[in-house]
């Protein structure tokens, strides 16, 4: 057979039995991995707001409402900062009706994007983030007037995180409301 | 998604080789030499950004819209491997120089781990073209500037009396820990962290 | 004279030791480093890639007699990138944590020096059940090297491996965080190939 026949042919064949192979593998595990991706989010949600026993995205991933067993709402959980590369990590806060925090966490990326391996705002301590719970909007670091204590060292990121959580916490105070 | 930040970021303070380990393979193989890793260099700048709009494209006109995403991975990597067989008979019938100088070296460039991370990164992280432009010559940049620091000091490397053991790789990576250090001291730079 | 066809045993024992591919050869270094922060990630990123290793050299040599010379290399491609597809999905699905972990590498397994090297210098010219031996080999020669890596690197600054604690209090309280950032990488690595150089593992 003509060799550049067979070259195209041989060619062709490969293509079509890997897109036919790929297409099933990834109509079998597509279920999978879209609730993969829903219970991630509503464990991670679960986490910052220990109230709620089912959530409702009412922005996307930005603004979710935390709902008890009867459906009714026992708080909110905003997400701040920005996505993804660069600048402050999206964190999630839980906050309770009265506008206080009572959960936050740095929001792990459900898309599996991969950050620097075990550095930054991931690995900071719990000290740091304790010092949200039970603020409201007007949480902010000393060095700017409020109570948070920066992380020594990495004063412009914990700047970053605070803006972004009174930010986002003012940006949807009238979610608040039952 | 600031410009300047995603530039930053790529060329310092997250430096694809010196702290995202990407691109390694090259790294240590064509660094022997500062002529090789210039031209490998602007190698891999060229074919990344060329890359960069083939792939980020496909994507968005193709991939995305028709829900075959699942071909990304296979899609992606031939774009780069006919990018780099282009680039070669270019070379071969215009550049004759560059081209017997760069040897082997060109159709490695298609195992480059740093030129299919871009085209992924670009996907993952969001960029519109203009950001994935800008990434892709932080990225290329930061390749640059690593390869040739680190081909001056393996060129010392080479006259300097190093105990048997370590005389080769050993000694590279060791020196390559040492600029890696160096370069952790970007973190968080200008509010870009890593 | 006639050269001795090597045992079959040898195909799969080279990859091993003698010809290890990230301690002797220096091969497939790019997921090395990254995903060695931990004994278990290094384990996981070592079996994603593994998968890849040993089915495209099995199916590689299956069709070698299909495919020509020239075409070789693009062919080898797409074999490859369906396998690494096929992980990517399937990791996504079943194991999310790990795939979280490993991110941009698993799809870079593609571009894994290792198993394209392979394909072409071993799997092209070579039976199913011998590409099988060597891919097999390979991929322990791979994976031994990175959970050594990622168990150096895990005790030194953690105190545990595979999450064991095996560090006395006072040193987890101030371990040798060096180690798990990238410098602390490339500065075990150099140290374990020196060592190799050493004790003449190559030869």
């Amino acid at each position: 057979m003509n060799s550049k026949a067979w070259m195209t042919i041989s060619l062709l064949v490969t293509c079509l039995v890997a897109a036919f192979a790929l297409s099933e593998v990834y109509a079998v595990t597509k279920p999978k991995i879209e609730q993969q991706k829903i219970d991630a989010t509503n464990s991670a949600l679960g986490q910052v707001l220990a109230t709620a026993q089912s959530f409702k995205e009412v922005e996307k991933e930005s603004l979710w409402y935390g709902l008890d067993q009867s459906g009714a709402k026992t708080g909110i959980v905003v997400r701040s900062g920005l996505r993804g590369y660069g600048g402050p990590v999206p964190v999630l806060v839980g906050l309770d009706l009265a506008g206080r925090i009572v959960g936050i966490k740095v929001a792990s990326p459900a898309e599996g994007l991969k950050e620097t391996p075990g550095l930054g705002l991931k690995a900071m301590d719990e000290r740091f983030w304790k010092q949200f719970l039970g603020a409201d909007s007007t949480v902010a670091l000393k060095k700017d007037g409020g109570t948070v204590d920066a992380i020594s060292g990495a004063t412009i990121t914990s700047r970053a995180v605070a803006r972004g959580v009174a930010q986002a916490i003012r940006k949807y105070s009238e979610h608040l409301k039952p | 998604m600031n410009l300047s930040k995603i530039f930053i970021g790529a060329f310092l303070v997250n430096n694809i080789l010196l702290m995202r380990f990407i691109g390694l393979c090259s790294f240590f193989g064509v660094s022997t030499s500062m002529d090789t890793s210039v031209g490998m260099s602007a190698a891999v700048v060229f074919v990344t950004m060329l890359a960069t709009w083939v792939c980020w494209m496909l994507w968005h006109a193709l991939l995305l819209p028709f829900g075959l995403g699942f071909l990304r991975t296979a899609v992606f990597i031939l774009v780069i491997a006919g990018l780099v067989q282009f680039v070669e008979m270019f070379l071969k019938k215009y550049v004759r120089g560059l081209y017997s100088a760069m040897g082997i070296y060109l159709p490695l460039i298609t195992t480059n781990c740093a030129i299919l991370a871009v085209t992924f990164l670009n996907v993952d992280y969001g960029f519109n073209l203009l950001q994935a432009t800008v990434y892709a010559l932080g990225v290329g940049a930061g390749y640059s500037l690593a390869i040739i620091l680190f081909a001056a000091v393996r060129e010392r490397l080479e006259d300097s009396p190093i105990s048997p053991s370590f005389r080769g790789y050993p000694i590279a990576f060791v020196g390559a820990s040492l600029i890696s250090l160096a370069f952790l001291g970007f973190a968080n730079l200008f509010g870009v962290s890593i | 004279m006639t050269a001795q066809r090597p045992s079959r045993l040898r195909y799969l024992t080279n990859g091993i030791i003698k010809e290890n591919p990230v301690l002797i050869l220096m091969i497939g270094l790019c997921p090395v480093l990254a995903t060695s922060t931990s004994a278990r990630d290094a384990l996981g990123m070592s079996a994603a890639a593994s998968f890849v290793l040993i089915f495209s050299n099995v199916v590689v040599s299956l069709v070698r007699k299909f495919v020509q010379p020239s075409i070789r290399i693009p062919i080898f491609i797409i074999i490859i990138s369906t396998f690494v597809t096929i992980i990517d999905y399937v990791l996504q699905a079943y194991q999310p944590a790990l795939y979280r972990m490993l991110g941009v590498f698993v799809p870079l397994i593609v571009v894994n020096c290792i198993i394209l090297g392979r394909a072409e210098a071993f799997a092209y010219g070579h039976g199913v059940f011998d590409s099988f031996l060597d891919g097999l080999g390979n991929a322990l020669g791979f994976t031994l090297a990175l959970v050594i890596l990622g168990s150096l690197r895990e005790f030194f600054a953690v105190g545990t491996i595979f999450g064991k604690t095996l560090t006395p209090a006072w040193y987890r309280s101030a371990p040798m965080l060096f180690t798990i950032f990238p410098p602390g990488a490339f500065f075990i690595i150099g140290i374990l190939k020196a060592l190799a150089v050493r004790l003449k593992l190559g030869k």
